[in-house]
């Protein structure tokens, strides 16, 4: 059988051949070129679908590495006030340890409870501390200041829960305590707090008639059972810490899985690409150079 | 005597001269689009012998008996059907892939995904106003998304019904002129060049129709053609020098509808059916993308109205309109985000209504549905993609297996030139010694 090639036949042929060649090329270029194997979902829907997913978690663990950020630095301004705290109290041990001994004059004792009323404002102060967003750093969702200063009288104005933080994987912490959480504590079954402490024993030593040995004593005893509370109080801000630290750990490890998988699914292997690149360029040149042959080949060409 | 040497030279002649034109013809047309190869078919001119001339040589030459034409109907035929299917799924194909692009280069999965985020990134805050304005900018962001993703889709859907319409325009025209060719046919000879030159005409209007519907094909003897639109059950087009009108009605919607000479017609092949199946798809796809929007707004909505503002306000819908065409921010400050509790105070820093809302948006998870929607038709572009090309493969083999049989060769005819220009010099080498005989007869006397 004879096979009638004719010239517009061939011509098609060649060029057809050689258009589906470049495309490849063309194709393989860009993938090298953008670093994406996938440039349309069509490509690959299964994988696009699954890299959407993947830059959506990427994108709110962003959003949960910020809430672990902000609960961090409450915490930590927290725990420094908890210090804070915890050396007005020695210091106010040590001034009551003094004044229990029976052998200052009045006005030495004047003196310790002037010193011991300026630590009670100072306490005051470190209470109403705000965190980093300028709200009440122990005031709970109060929208004001944690404790309110009446006339001498503190009293907390704040709410009864704080407000948790979401760290992601379903997870809260909560970045602070509230005021009675930390300054309020029972002596002898009577609820009392560190301010009433306080400002006890400063007017009792600067002589408002009470028994100012007796005051300090009493005083102490208070003092033991607000430190405590102040200690126990750091160690769950320091527990919660911990466990910032520990979903701070998980998302990073979480990001990387998520970011090798992303790079499996959508990232043109540079090798493999290269080379398919230069089999196919080779390819495109052979057929160049023959289409080239073969259509000098005319028998109009050897007729004189 | 009844053979004339010098008659039997020139006839011999000009049956070598008709068939160098052909040739000529052929070589000058060698890339003519439709142009299918003629060839001379030269028969002997001869008498059979007469009363009392039983055995007498009775030669008068050689004539072109017909001009033939070099057509398959068979690979025609194929032709017209494999391009039907390549230009439906074409622009089918073309209409997904607008769609595609349409729900993907807006980023509204993104801005779904921004919009989710600032909702979270409150959360930590409910009362800072940053943080609002943040959030209340992503909703914003999210619905300008849903309206670009609309228009988009719209702006592919006019371009498919704008193709369709033109389409049904070239339909009409290439019906009249069918017509018209069958009026010709009817009258040329049998194997006249004229004959050849409709008949090339016809089978390249036959294939362009198919290009647009799928087309069945009836053949007269005499080369008429009657058309159908829709397939062989379909309706007729083209009988005789008749040409019915195909017409196009689109409804609301956007989907279009065909009919030959009033009668609806269902068509299966051709670009015109391709643009039906995407607009079809279109409107599927406008429908659910528009479900998105609407859930999203109707969740967001009942929640604000289930809480209070940073005023203490109850607060009101965050989003208007329907449809992602529609839909549009209608809060105006970030205060308006309802996140406390019913009830609560201003400035309260209460976000329970703001996890109620994230709670409620989590289970609608307007992210996954839109991935959902993105991988549906991203994979179904990816189908159509290879069966397009699988169909492309066929309709190009079938085109060059036409070419091969009816395109024109060069070397053979550059073969032909030669052998027809040999015969012309022996015919007229023939006449020579017809003189040279005459004039030797002549001498004698």
């Amino acid at each position: 059988m004879t096979v009638n090639l004719s010239t517009s036949a061939f011509y098609a042929k060649a060029t057809g051949q050689m258009t589906t060649l470049r495309g490849e090329a063309n194709e393989l270029q860009e993938q090298v070129g953008t670093g994406q194997r996938l440039t349309r979902s069509s490509e690959d829907p299964v994988a696009a679908a699954r890299l959407r997913t993947l830059s959506r978690s990427d994108r709110l663990a962003e959003i949960d590495q910020t809430g672990s950020d902000t609960a961090m630095s409450e915490l930590e301004l927290v725990d420094s006030a908890l210090g804070s705290m915890a050396d007005i109290v020695f210091r106010v041990q040590e001034l009551a340890t003094q004044a229990a001994t029976g052998t200052l004059s009045p006005a030495q004792r004047a003196a310790l409870g002037v010193e011991v009323a300026d630590l009670r404002s100072t306490l005051v102060t470190i209470a109403n501390g705000e965190n980093g967003a300028g709200h009440a750093l122990f005031g709970g969702q109060g929208a004001g200041s944690a404790y309110t200063d009446n006339a001498g009288i503190i009293t907390y104005a704040g709410s009864a829960t704080g407000k948790a933080i979401d760290l992601g994987d379903g997870q809260q912490v909560l970045p602070s305590l509230t005021g009675p959480e930390v300054l309020e504590f029972q002596v002898d079954g009577a609820p009392t707090d560190l301010f009433a402490v306080l400002g006890t024993l400063a007017s009792a030593l600067e002589g408002d008639g009470t028994d100012p040995v007796a005051a300090s004593q009493a005083a102490l005893t208070g003092l033991g059972a607000g430190l405590e509370k102040i200690t126990t109080s750091q160690t769950i801000i320091g527990a919660r810490m911990n466990w910032v630290e520990l979903m701070d750990d998980r998302r990073t490890t979480n990001g990387e899985l998520r970011a090798s998988e992303t790079e499996q699914l959508g990232s043109a292997d540079l090798a493999t690409t290269l080379s398919r690149l230069q089999q196919v360029m080779t390819v495109l040149e052979a057929s160049q150079a023959s289409f080239v042959q073969l259509s000098s080949l005319s028998l109009f060409s050897q007729l004189n | 005597m009844a053979s004339d040497l010098l008659s039997i030279g020139a006839s011999g002649a000009k049956a070598a001269r008709a068939a160098l034109d052909v040739t000529a013809q052929n070589i000058a047309n060698a890339s003519s689009t439709g142009y299918v190869r003629r060839s001379v078919q030269i028969e002997e001119v001869a008498a059979a012998g007469g009363l009392l001339r039983a055995n007498d040589i009775s030669l008068s030459g050689a004539r072109i008996a017909s001009l033939h034409r070099n057509a398959d109907m068979f690979r025609q035929a194929e032709v017209r059907r494999t391009n039907s299917d390549v230009t439906r799924s074409a622009s089918e194909l073309e209409g997904l892939q607008n769609i595609e692009t349409s729900l993907e280069q807006s980023g509204v999965y993104t801005s779904i995904v921004e919009f989710e985020a600032s909702l979270q990134r409150l959360a930590t805050d409910a009362v800072d106003s940053s943080l609002r304005a943040a959030a209340l900018a992503s909703a914003d962001a999210m619905a300008a998304k849903f309206n670009i993703a609309a228009s988009s889709i719209a702006t592919a859907a006019e371009g498919l019904q704008f193709d369709a319409t033109s389409d049904v325009d070239q339909a009409n025209q290439v019906g009249r002129e069918l017509a018209r060719i069958n009026l010709g046919l009817a009258r040329a000879g049998a194997g006249s060049s004229d004959q050849a030159a409709l008949l090339d005409r016809r089978d390249l209007l036959l294939e362009q129709l198919s290009g647009v519907a799928d087309v069945s094909t009836t053949f007269a003897a005499d080369g008429t053609v009657a058309v159908k639109l829709g397939g062989a059950a379909g309706a007729t087009f083209v009988q005789g020098k008749d040409a019915a009108t195909l017409t196009m009605t689109s409804a609301a919607d956007g989907t279009i509808a065909f009919a030959v000479g009033g009668a609806a017609l269902t068509l299966n092949g051709g670009s015109l059916a391709g643009a039906q199946a995407g607009l079809a798809a279109t409107v599927e796809y406008r429908t659910q993308l528009d479900a998105v929007a609407d859930s999203i707004a109707a969740t967001v909505n009942t929640a604000q109205g289930n809480g209070a503002d940073l005023t203490g306000a109850t607060g009101t819908a965050m989003f208007s309109g329907s449809g992602a065409a529609g839909m549009a921010l209608a809060l105006t400050s970030g205060s308006q985000i309802a996140a406390a509790a019913s009830g609560s105070a201003a400035d309260s820093r209460d976000s329970t209504n703001l996890a109620v809302l994230r709670a409620d948006l989590g289970t609608l998870d307007p992210a996954g549905g839109m991935n959902m929607l993105l991988f549906d038709v991203s994979s179904r572009v990816a189908a159509r993609e290879l069966t397009h090309e699988a169909l492309e493969t066929i309709a190009s083999s079938a085109q060059v297996s036409l070419q091969e049989q009816a395109g024109v060769d060069l070397d053979t005819e550059a073969a032909n030139l030669i052998r027809y220009q040999q015969a012309f010099q022996a015919s007229s080498r023939a006449m020579q010694v017809a003189t040279e005989l005459f004039d030797t007869l002549v001498a004698i006397g």
